[in-house]
């Protein structure tokens, strides 16, 4: 280990490379046991953000969990033993299982999880559990992208092409995602569209991206929230009758054409502004920037969560990938569409099982070929694999519900602070007859345990990810875990053992992912190809990579996934919602909320938020609201804050910018307890996908009580404690 | 049984109605019959100006497929009129010779031209005959009359300043055609704006080449050019205006003597209940231009206020999505299950965008009050009073007017201030609250508020986002002897994640070594 160990990022889907080596003799200001250093690597180009810099600070962190840690009835969590742990497991599954059938056992799985991980918990949920309820947290971020992928093209990869085509872009337009927050070192990739005018961003807040199109960068669009699709057919409508769609692509690589012009002839500019906001005139200029852009250096169009957490997100995708296809972009070698994944293995978490609906390779539980494939894989006769189960909302909404879900196993997730409805989901979790979570932290979902297992944290183990261009990457084990903490492999393949699962459960990454490959053969993400000693090599490998291929840099360049090889081109219109004018903002409840995040922090933040470098930065949620809209409830900036609806409330302080709409107020959803913004997110979900609606809440915001505001401080005084304690 | 719906009429209105029905035509649920005047199925009226003027073509607009509807199912007769209901029998006797029967029947007839009394048009107002080189621009072949005069650069002349008319003087105007606008008020649009707004349009109109003749009345117009075509129109004061092509642009009236013929009540336009029903035949609606909501009870709230129809598509197409899902509730379970389904709230007075590229403009509204009305100034008990906040820069082409009663729009308009005009029209169809500081929606207009970078000086500001360095740091390694770009990123790490900052660590560099010289 003399170069130390070459790895990725723990964190988001850009994965970026970094080698990590013992600390030297004088220790690093965090206190790590290791340092970090960037790495070159097409995607990140040796770059790392604030977390990357600071991620082994949690390795060695004082509130690491090395122990298992059982609940007494004193609600206190003390430490067991492994044996004991694994008997209780065992018994509170055998028991619900007898009482109440294997339906009533659930897992929720995380896109954090490692390929290997992910495969074998569903393959754990299915034979070792016998249940059909196994979902993810990936169902809050990419399934309503991913099901109009596969419904436009047969096949979803985030990117389906590497993430350097970028850079020769003449136009890239970002639609509901702020990567200068989210990914900082993908920002490289903009430059090139930047230095031609050519960025375009869409998004209600003029967000640190949004920025980058001054200067003559680009434009910024800033439709009020919940338009978007409005919005995306407006810019259809301009490119359909200014004749700057590529018939000739149309008419060889695509069906459905005549239909989508139908639908986009009620969404000429004008319209499309009194709906979204966004003058007509920037409308026809986005258009025939993409359009040019395609026929120079080439145009891309790439969609976030901004656009896609929402109940029409499916749809709104889908509009984005018909402007794609209109001006030709799909499967051309210098121009496309992605989405842009989130969760460092958001992509391949996505595609081995660890879905309701889904078995390894992108299949469909559904689908008797696949089903018949992968029992032949496991060695296990059809009949045992359950069918499809309940998505994640649907799943969480079902806690401790009568033909519900009563023992459940979550792993990679903080469901406490990261689903919709926050408040209802914590009273499910307290409503379960047995909660295991498996984490490195005690985080908000691990305190309401029952049992919480130790788990390895990644520079402690091996396995592979799948980053958001579709490439599987290694990552690489640099230190010796804690000695009471196990990896989840070697959990799941114990209680298989004691549950007397059928088939085999490996607790070596490696072997897992020898299976995983034959289990993914002939699916629509094929791994067979792939393997670690290649991997080890440095090769570049993209699904699909057949054995005996080399892989699939860039898809659809002959065909699309469908069996005509054509692109599925499906007509989309706004609900009544976002067009009908007698909808009026009700007095209540004025203002939207958008949730999102912070560069600081990472997802529930149970990670970022113990590193007191980035708690330092960040210690508290605060709502990002717009001077004039604070001045009529006479708030100042840093007052506290009430905002409130039906569903909950949270108090927090206020910033004041006028980056912001006067309708729209901003709050990231990194924090928990009284600052946790999914206590006031619906629980209402995209009828394609189930993803649910994160981004158009309508809240209320007043002034608060200082008697509130005392409380909230207190809180606050806890979460700087834990940083500085940690520092 | 299915449930037999005959549509009269299958303009945009119409095609909305019908996409909304589908799945029930498909499901066999309901038998639909859609009966259109024009040969073509229905396509997006509002755009055949463009049309006209060759910024798009006939396809684009189609908002319906013939063969595709006849495979769902549904019977769809073009060019085929009705010439008269039999609401004894049931039936539609229809121009094909058939005489098909209904259990519900929608008209959605639209509007037609008002022709205004010239002499040398035939004013009979059903059935004009316009001589050659005049055009009301309604359909597709209007449009190509018009294609064809733009593409030979030859004289237009719209008569008539309302939206239409400008919207199509502009067009043609902008495609290289010589174009006047000839209209009898003392600014265009003067039924919309108020004369600020008036004025500076006047003048924006006149600046992309389009010649406005105001106050102007025409009483005749000239056919002296080959075979007799249109040659000028001819003003009461004797003068002519010169011309090859006529186009009337006088509004447009809803199209009513088929319900009148079998005796169904109309005003203006085909009077419709709440629930789109006409009054005393509740299994016959109406909706779009040719409907207008005023319901049969006096006491009403909503009616007495209720506007006529407005001639914009929004509404219409409203009721079309309402009646739909209306009807397929009544096909399925009856007029108790119809009754759940909540009326159709009441339209909120339109929205006028100019659909034009050199001028900006957006009305809508109520615009006649002005800043200094005594009415305004005086304190009012209970209400809230009216205010107005008005700002005028005619010299660049801007103008606009926030007219409001308890910080909610009653009426606006904005010509030359895009933005401000997008976040105004939002905030009126969504009767959403304006900051008090009302000249923060004028800032939207400003190259301000596009681009608001810190100073480069402050030290405090955080140069590198990704690391969050501040300048403050990188200027202690610098003076801690880093001299270079990797330099600084080793020692602070600043410039190691995205890059983007690494023209400002230079600067920081360069200012050191400059002071340092000096």
């Amino acid at each position: 280990m003399a170069n130390g160990a070459k790895t990725h990022c723990p964190y988001c889907a850009l994965q970026c490379a970094m080698t990590l080596t013992p600390a030297a003799s004088a220790q690093p200001a965090s206190g790590a046991a290791l340092e970090v250093s960037g790495r070159d690597f097409p995607t990140n180009r040796g770059g790392l953000c604030r977390k990357g810099w600071t991620s082994p600070s949690l390795l060695n962190h004082a509130e690491r969990i090395t122990e298992p840690m059982l609940r007494g009835s004193d609600g206190v969590h003390r430490p067991v033993t492994w044996d004991q742990a694994l008997m209780l497991v065992t018994g509170a599954v055998r028991q619900t299982r007898e009482q109440y059938g294997p339906d009533a056992v659930g897992v929720f799985g995380g896109g954090g999880l490692t390929n290997e991980k992910a495969y074998q918990l569903g393959k754990f949920a299915r034979l070792a559990l016998g249940t059909s309820r196994i979902d993810y947290n990936g169902r809050f971020c990419m399934s309503s992208a991913a099901a109009a992928g596969n419904r436009a093209f047969g096949v979803d990869r985030g990117l389906p092409f590497p993430v350097e085509d970028l850079d020769s872009a003449s136009v890239i337009f970002l639609l509901g995602s702020n990567v200068a927050e989210t990914m900082p070192p993908f920002v490289q990739h903009l430059q090139g569209a930047r230095d031609s005018g050519g960025l375009i961003v869409a998004d209600p807040r003029r967000s640190a991206t949004a920025a980058f199109t001054g200067d003559g960068g680009g434009i910024h669009l800033q439709p009020t929230p919940g338009t978007d699709l409005a919005l995306i057919l407006g810019i259809s409508h301009v490119v359909v009758h200014e004749g700057l769609a590529d018939t000739e692509y149309l008419e060889a690589r695509t069906t459905g054409y005549p239909a989508i012009v139908r639908s986009l002839a009620a969404f000429w500019p004008e319209r499309v502004q009194s709906i979204t906001g966004v003058p007509a005139t920037l409308i026809r200029d986005c258009a025939r920037r993409l359009a040019d852009g395609a026929r120079r250096g080439g145009s891309y169009i790439l969609t976030g969560r901004g656009v896609e957490q929402h109940v029409d997100g499916t749809d709104t995708a889908t509009a984005a990938i018909n402007l794609s296809l209109l001006l030709g972009l799909p499967g051309s070698s210098r121009s496309g569409y992605g989405t842009l994944t989130g969760q460092g293995n958001g992509q391949g978490g996505r595609e081995h099982g660890q879905k309701a609906d889904q078995l390894p390779g992108y299949r469909k539980i559904t689908d008797p070929a696949a089903r018949a494939h992968v029992a032949k894989v496991w060695g296990v006769d059809e009949s045992l694999i359950p069918g499809p189960g309940l998505p994640a909302v649907e799943l969480l909404k079902s806690l401790g519900k009568p033909d519900g879900v009563r023992c459940l196993f979550v792993h990679g997730a903080n469901v406490a602070v990261s689903a919709p409805d926050a408040g209802a989901v914590i009273q499910g979790l307290r409503s379960l007859d047995f909660l295991v979570v498996c984490d490195f932290f005690m985080s908000e979902t691990a305190l309401e345990a029952d049992l919480v297992l130790p788990v390895t944290q990644w520079a402690e183990e091996e396995g592979t990810l799948t980053n958001l261009e579709g490439r599987v990457l290694r990552r690489r084990k640099a230190l010796t875990p804690p000695p009471g903490v196990r990896s989840e492999l070697w959990l799941m393949s114990r209680l298989a053992e004691s549950l007397e699962a059928p088939s085999t459960f490996s607790d070596d990454p490696e072997a897992v992912f020898e299976e995983l490959r034959r289990a993914s053969a002939g699916g629509l993400a094929d791994y067979s190809g792939i393997d670690y000693d290649m991997l080890d090599r440095g090769e570049a490998a993209y699904w699909p990579y057949l054995a005996g291929s080399s892989g699939t840099p860039r898809l659809f360049l002959d065909a699309f996934a469908h069996p005509d090889g054509r692109a599925v081109m499906v007509p989309v219109v706004p609900q009544k919602r976002s067009t009908r004018s007698a909808v009026v903002g009700s007095e209540r409840e004025p203002l939207t909320l958008v949730t999102g995040r912070l560069l600081e922090h990472y997802q529930s933040g149970a990670q970022t938020r113990r590193v007191a470098e980035l708690a330092a930065a960040r210690p508290e949620a605060l709502l990002q609201m717009h001077p004039a809209t604070a001045v009529a409830e006479n708030i100042s900036a840093g007052d506290f804050v009430r905002v409130s609806n039906e569903r909950g409330e949270v108090l927090c302080r206020v910033e004041l910018s006028n980056s912001i709409r006067t309708d729209t107020v901003f709050l990231p959803f990194h924090f928990p307890g009284p600052g946790s913004a999914n206590l006031l997110t619906e629980a209402v979900t995209d009828p394609v996908s189930g993803m649910p609606e994160f981004k158009s809440s309508r809240v209320r915001v007043r002034k608060a009580e200082p008697a509130h505001a005392e409380s909230v401080l207190s809180m606050q005084g806890k979460l700087v404690m834990q940083g500085k304690e940690a520092s | 049984m299915r449930e037999r719906i005959v549509v009269v009429g299958f303009g945009p209105v119409a095609a909305r109605l019908v996409d909304g029905l589908l799945p029930s035509v498909r499901s066999g649920l309901v038998q639909l019959l859609v009966v259109g005047q024009e040969t073509e199925a229905a396509y997006n009226r509002v755009m055949v100006a463009e049309l006209g003027v060759g910024r798009t073509t006939a396809d684009a607009l189609a908002m319906a497929d013939a063969a595709d509807l006849a495979a769902d199912g549904v019977d769809l007769r073009l060019g085929v009129t009705v010439k008269r209901i039999d609401r004894a029998r049931q039936q539609v006797v229809l121009s094909d010779g058939t005489t098909p029967g209904y259990d519900r029947l929608v008209f959605a007839t639209g509007s037609r031209p008002v022709i205004p009394n010239l002499t040398g048009i035939n004013p009979d107002p059903s059935h004009p005959v316009l001589p050659s080189g005049v055009t009301a621009l309604r359909d597709l072949r209007d449009a190509a009359q018009l294609r064809e005069a733009v593409v030979a650069g030859k004289r237009v002349i719209i008569l008539g300043g309302g939206v239409l008319g400008l919207e199509t003087a502009l067009a043609a105007a902008e495609e290289g055609a010589p174009t006047t606008v000839v209209h009898n008020g003392s600014f265009p649009l003067g039924r919309n704006i108020d004369r600020g707004a008036g004025t500076v349009l006047a003048a924006s109109l006149r600046k992309t080449g389009v010649t406005v003749v105001g106050n102007a009345r025409s009483t005749a117009v000239e056919h002296n050019g080959p075979d007799g075509t249109f040659s000028a129109l001819v003003m009461n004061d004797g003068s002519r205006i010169e011309g090859d092509l006529l186009v009337l642009s006088c509004g447009v009236r809803p199209r009513i003597e088929l319900a009148e013929g079998c005796g169904i009540p109309a005003a203006t336009g085909i009077l419709v209940d709440h629930r789109l029903r006409t009054h005393h035949e509740p299994h016959m609606f109406a909706i779009g231009d040719c409907a207008e909501v005023r319901c049969a009870d006096a006491g009403c709230s909503e009616c007495r206020t209720a506007l006529g129809p407005s001639g914009l598509v929004g509404p219409g197409w409203r009721q079309a999505e309402w009646l739909a899902e209306y009807l397929i509730l009544l096909a399925e379970g009856g007029q108790d299950a119809a009754d759940t389904l909540a009326p159709l709230p009441q339209e909120r007075p339109g929205v006028v965008l100019l659909k034009a590229r050199g001028i900006n403009l957006a009305v809508a509204g109520d615009n006649a009050a002005e800043p200094w009305d005594d009415e305004l100034l005086s304190v009012s008990e209970g209400m809230p009073g009216r205010q107005v906040a008005q700002w005028a820069d005619p010299g660049h082409g801007r103008y606009v007017k926030m007219t409001t009663r308890g910080g909610l729009l009653e009426g606006l308009v904005a010509v030359g201030m895009p933005r401000t005009a997008a976040e105004l029209v939002m905030l009126f169809e969504r009767g959403s609250e304006l900051p008090a500081d009302r000249s923060l929606l004028l800032r939207l207009d400003g190259p301000d508020q596009l681009d608001t970078p810190a100073s480069h000086n402050d030290s405090q500001r955080t140069v590198c986002r990704c690391a969050g360095i501040s300048g403050a740091s990188i200027e202690e390694a610098v003076l801690d002897g880093c001299s270079t770009v990797p330099e600084v990123s080793k020692a602070t790490r600043a410039g190691t994640g995205c890059g983007g900052c690494h023209g400002d660590i230079k600067r920081i560099i360069e200012r050191h070594f400059q002071g340092v010289a000096a």
